[in-house]
């Protein structure tokens, strides 16, 4: 919304009177439309989106595309493979069970990696929930996590990658970057997910960090009183 | 800051991702509350038309065709919701009379002498301008606290430029004789 106090004039108005009447009319009282009107949005938008059954399988199981089906086949003859070769494994050389091991890991790692850039939010979210598990050992699925968290165009995507992200917060390159997303988020739904993560995992210089805003009130108001609560403090 | 213009956002949402609604709400929601509320000067009906607006920009996100600001096509559809609440709701249609809470602030005004003389000004702006008709008052309104040219207000008034240059002057016109019936004097700092 603009700002309705500026005094400047964009339609030509030659009467004096109406000019003043056209500055005054910005100081007509603006009042703020109750949480209940999201709260009902957003259980209106959660209906509208909810894709069918049959998607929602697909999804779920990630078959939503081409290469969701191409992972899965090559997955299921693996697992044939490696059944066949349990099977045998009075005969199997360990080295080649090891082999087969880390070929499923790795195909495993790019079905997550191909589910975080999927199309469909829920996919992407179901994505995060299998990288979540692999957050800890492996650089490119922390910055495929980094980008859904500070560029992912639906809210709850974003606020799902900086839960999963909890643990790296420590390490300078998510630390900072997620300070930064901090410092510029507009969504109020995000801005909750990165307060809750560094009031959990943040060190003595995010916590102050998190002060600052707070004081110069770039934090949504619920989310002030939320950071108060959870360091003990009246006010910030 | 803005990453994502409202014009992509509006596309995801016609190529189904409904969630990008979401980011779209949180960025206008209060500004059409403000229309509405002050059209409707009732703020539970005015809630229920701006999520009536949203709903409409999910079913209709596919017939936005990039000719003019997503903004400006958003507060189109504000417009014409509230201008179907007002034809479902006739009893509404003269909007002179305030709203009892309002009314009782403008007794309040009149008796207290605490209160300035600024705000009794603004509370008899605030008749004025719902004295006004509907289409004067919706150009007020949007030109004054939402789009900055007329280009963009014709777009969301969905009339010609020079349209809504007319109906402009005509309305702050009309303002500037209806706040002086009701004050004795035309307005004045």
């Amino acid at each position: 919304m603009t700002d309705h106090k500026d005094t400047s004039l964009p339609f030509e108005i030659s009467d004096a009177s109406e000019q003043k009447l056209w500055q005054a009319l910005g100081d007509l009282p603006r009042a703020e439309p109750s949480a209940d009107l999201c709260r009902r949005f957003y259980e209106q938008l959660e209906k509208a989106d909810r894709p069918s059954l049959g998607a929602r399988i697909r999804g779920w199981l990630g078959l939503s595309n081409n290469t969701g089906w191409v992972t899965a086949t090559a997955c299921l003859l693996m697992g044939f493979a490696v059944a066949q070769l349990s099977v045998e494994s009075d005969t199997m050389q360990p080295d080649r069970l090891i082999a087969l091991e880390e070929n499923i890991a790795l195909l495993n790692r790019e079905l997550v990696l191909d589910r975080l850039k999927n199309d469909a939010p829920g996919t992407r979210l179901l994505g995060i929930h299998n990288a979540s598990y692999l957050v800890q050992d492996d650089q490119e699925i922390v910055q495929a996590l980094l980008v859904r968290a500070t560029e992912d165009r639906s809210p709850s995507v974003r606020s799902a990658a900086i839960d999963a992200l909890g643990p790296q917060l420590s390490s300078a390159a998510v630390g900072d970057e997620l300070m930064n997303l901090l410092e510029s988020v507009e969504s109020p739904i995000v801005q909750l997910a990165l307060v809750d993560l560094v009031l959990r995992n943040g060190n003595q210089q995010q916590l102050d960090q998190l002060l600052r805003l707070g004081n110069e009130e770039r934090l949504h108001p619920d989310l002030i009183r939320h950071v108060n609560k959870s360091l003990g403090r009246e006010s910030i | 800051m803005r990453a994502v213009s409202d014009e992509q956002l509006i596309e995801w949402v016609a190529n189904g991702d409904a969630s990008c609604l979401g980011t779209l709400f949180e960025r206008y929601h209060k500004g059409v509350y403000q229309f509405c509320l002050q059209m409707t000067r009732n703020p539970e009906q005015a809630e229920d038309v701006v999520q009536e607006v949203f709903m409409k920009v999910l079913r209709k996100a596919g017939t936005f065709r990039h000719q003019g600001t997503f903004k400006a096509w958003l507060f189109n559809i504000a417009r014409n919701t509230t201008l179907d609440y007002f034809r479902n709701n006739k009893r509404h249609k003269v909007l002179a009379p305030l709203d009892e809470h309002a009314e009782s602030r403008l007794v309040d005004h009149q008796s207290a002498e605490a209160v300035t003389a600024g705000a009794q000004k603004i509370e008899l702006l605030e008749r004025a301008l719902a004295m006004l008709p509907l289409n004067f008052q919706e150009v007020i309104l949007l030109g004054r606290f939402e789009f900055r040219n007329f280009e963009e207000l014709a777009q969301a008034l969905g009339c010609k430029t020079g349209t809504a240059r007319v109906r402009m002057h005509r309305a702050m016109q009309q303002l500037n004789v209806a706040y002086a019936e009701l004050n004795g004097d035309p307005f004045d700092d």
